[in-house]
């Protein structure tokens, strides 16, 4: 996949590799540059997203993983100006490319964090949806399902007679594998995965061209997490919307991503391309939580995960704020915060001085193997050509 | 992983059953449904061993452990702490708490918000009888047992203050605190960030190596289950359908219920790993005659709709109840590893 080297004005220090080709702007859907997120103002500011920049292709799916307090909720709702106080969007800017749509006068690219609510209301569900992790609080409990699907419609589609809005909700809930009775069900009366993809058919209801996911198999068990998954890959091969799918389970973005960021402590760490990533993580932090999943198959040996505990906001150390934690650590990164650079392969980049190209150490061998030798076992090479 | 082949079993379950009545929806009177919750399940906890149980949720695996800490009576069945039964009926008693403790899933609900470490950790203390004296040293050295290391630290901070992972800690040290034989573990580590579970399991892997305790690890993660655990219960809808020593099961499934579950696990090392089903999930009250599982079952027969199959010997130590087995011998099975058991057995006589 060809990506947008990033915007990397401070790293005088790493020289940019092969840069891939700037691409017409319309190719992504959504693109973010140094985007910054702050929760509250003056001393007691925390920075819970911190000069974040990526871009979407359309029709492809990204995937943000990160553990708990790295950001990656909130970035998606700063994003889509869905974030309320004492949360502050402090720097940077969201611009969402729109194909088409027949009435709602929009411009074909809507910069986020500067349009008005008038614009953002036409945005929203037509153009952007969102999926959230408890479906349980996300529905109101005292309204049947079909009442959320008829609100949709009769807010965004004012044009729909009533049984046109019934028999599109029916359809909806086909699409997603459910009986149309469910249309007469209160949300209690359903399993949690039935009301994950409750909230699945709702998020798609007017076609949206992007559709954000926020942990939306985190509370469910592993086979109700590998239907509704297969179902998601189902129902973008026949819509096509782009995705960005946000979790902690990083094998399970593996699978269903094509392009991944890592988060740590509201940054992002390291951006690759899903089974590279996998087959050949770059940087510290997304070896360790590969690591961290027992493995099904092979030798029973003991992990040891990622020491330490999730880093404090408030609180974060000098230099990289995974240093404390890093098995790699090296002087330089207890008082110098690395940048986010990209490596000499296609559209890779990590924050982390052991790739910095005036690293004074080799980098070590578990972060620089290639995904073919990962594959093959064979003995890997040390240092990236 | 250990091999104590003749440590003796600290609590042993026969037959456990657990049944809730519920209301037909819709039907007020006298429509009533029997929920099999828990329904015929034997197990021995083992000192020095993890047992594990994995299952979805829904297949009864809490209710299971919330029987075994007796917080929830059994509707049948026996318990057996250290060869002495346990009166279906009777009260627990401290004793008892003693001897068995619980960990939840959440730790942020599992301890008083408003209360200092501390004071999770003194009370069942105090409550058992510790001297008020001693307090103290014992709840620092609960602390230093789960790696909270210095105890000083953490004894004097609220819950808010520690992350998940040190919460889940303290709450295996409150349990640990009282010196229990057996800890039940009831999902510990799935409300956890990724980078703290694996700190945690082999946290309980240590205790049972370390200090010999009986360990029942509740999950629905059967990796997680295969890392930790000397012994695999599968459960579905109450019942145990297939159980092995070590790992057996996870490497060679024989019950389709396993083989889903195993599909269904992201494994990005394995491509063509595309589990899909497109069955509503059945509702157990349901499944009155034949097999629970053949609703959902790829490879259900004719006699899996009428007759609930028997547990079948399909290797050493290796027990699955499906039908697609009966050219093995049936056992009349209550626990996976016979042999095991009466060398336990014969150690104490």
């Amino acid at each position: 996949m060809s990506t947008k080297p990033l915007d990397m004005e401070e790293t005088s220090n790493v020289i940019e590799r092969n840069l891939a080709p700037l691409a017409s702007r319309s190719e992504y859907v959504l693109e973010v540059n140094n985007f910054s997120v702050d929760y509250g103002v003056g001393e007691n500011m925390v920075r819970a997203v911190d000069n974040v920049s990526l871009n979407l292709s359309r029709s492809k799916v990204l995937g943000i993983a990160g553990e708990s307090g790295s950001g990656k909720s909130t970035l998606v709702y700063a994003m889509t100006r869905l974030l309320r106080a004492p949360g502050v969007i402090s720097g940077g800017e969201v611009t969402l490319n729109i194909t088409s749509d027949v009435d709602d006068h929009l411009d074909s690219s809507v910069n986020l964090v500067t349009a008005s609510e008038k614009e953002l209301r036409k945005i929203r569900w037509s153009h952007v949806s969102i999926v959230l992790q408890s479906a349980l609080s996300a529905l109101n409990p005292v309204l049947r399902i079909g009442h959320e699907f008829d609100e949709v419609l009769k807010t965004h589609r004012s044009k729909m007679t009533k049984s046109e809005r019934r028999n599109r909700s029916v359809e909806l809930l086909k699409m997603v594998g459910l009986n149309e009775d469910r249309l007469d069900r209160f949300p209690h009366e359903l399993s949690g995965g039935q009301r994950q993809r409750v909230m699945i058919a709702i998020a798609l209801a007017l076609n949206p061209e992007l559709v954000i996911m926020d942990e939306p198999t985190t509370a469910l068990d592993v086979v109700t997490q590998r239907e509704i998954v297969n179902e998601l890959n189902e129902l973008r091969s026949r819509f096509g919307f782009a995705m960005i799918f946000i979790t902690h389970d990083l094998s399970l973005l593996v699978e269903l991503a094509d392009e991944i960021v890592v988060m740590y402590a509201g940054a992002i760490v390291e951006r690759a391309g899903a089974s590279e990533l996998y087959g050949s993580p770059r940087h510290p932090y997304t070896l360790g939580l590969l690591n961290s999943f027992p493995p099904l198959h092979g030798k029973r040996t003991e992990l040891v995960g990622i020491p330490g505990s999730p880093p404090d906001l408030a609180d974060l150390p000098m230099g990289c704020s995974f240093a404390p934690r890093c098995p790699f650590v090296m002087d330089r990164c207890t008082h110098d915060s690395p940048p986010l650079a990209s490596l000499g392969e296609s559209g890779r980049s990590v924050a982390c001085w052991l790739h910095a190209t005036d690293a004074s150490v080799p980098v070590p061998v578990e972060l620089s193997r290639r995904v073919a030798d990962q594959v093959t076992g064979v003995t890997v090479l040390k240092g990236l050509a | 992983m250990s091999n104590q082949v003749n440590a003796p079993v600290q609590l042993s379950a026969r037959h456990l059953s657990r049944h809730f009545t519920t209301r037909v929806p819709g039907r007020l009177f006298n429509a009533k449904h029997v929920v099999r919750a828990v329904d015929d399940v034997s197990l021995d906890l083992i000192q020095g061993h993890v047992t594990a149980v994995v299952g979805e949720s829904g297949s009864g695996k809490s209710v299971l452990a919330r029987m075994l800490a007796r917080i929830i009576a059994p509707t049948s069945g026996e318990l057996e702490l250290e060869g002495a039964p346990i009166r279906v009926g009777a009260k627990r008693t401290l004793d008892y708490a003693a001897k068995v403790q619980l960990v939840l899933q959440d730790p942020f609900a599992s301890t008083n918000p408003v209360h200092r470490v501390r004071h999770s950790l003194e009370r069942p203390l105090l409550i058992h009888g510790a001297d008020k004296n001693d307090v103290e040293a014992l709840a620092k050295a609960a602390l230093t047992r789960v790696s909270l290391d210095p105890p000083e630290r953490f004894l004097d901070r609220y819950p808010h203050e520690l992350s998940g992972g040190q919460l889940q800690r303290v709450s295996i040290a409150r349990a640990l605190c009282v010196r229990p034989d057996v800890l039940l573990a009831d999902e510990p580590i799935s409300m956890l960030d990724v980078s703290v579970r694996l700190g945690i399991l082999n946290l309980l892997r240590g205790l049972c190596d370390d200090e010999h305790l009986a360990i029942l690890y509740i999950t629905h993660d059967i990796a997680s289950a295969r890392y930790l655990a000397d012994e695999i219960i599968v459960m579905y809808a109450g019942q145990v359908v297939e159980r092995s020593r070590g790992s057996v099961l996870v490497d060679d499934p024989t019950h389709p219920y396993t083989q889903l579950l195993i599909a269904s696990v992201p494994d990005p090392s394995d491509p063509t790993s595309q589990a899909s089903q497109k069955v509503e999930r059945t509702t157990f009250a349901l499944a009155e005659v034949g097999c629970r599982f053949a609703p959902r079952c790829p490879s259900a027969m004719d006699i899996c709709r009428t007759t609930n199959p028997p547990n079948f010997q399909v290797g050493e130590g290796h027990v699955s109840r499906c039908w697609l087995h009966a050219d093995k011998p049936e056992v009349a099975v209550e626990v996976a590893l016979p042999e095991r058991r009466r060398e336990g057995e014969s150690t104490k006589t």
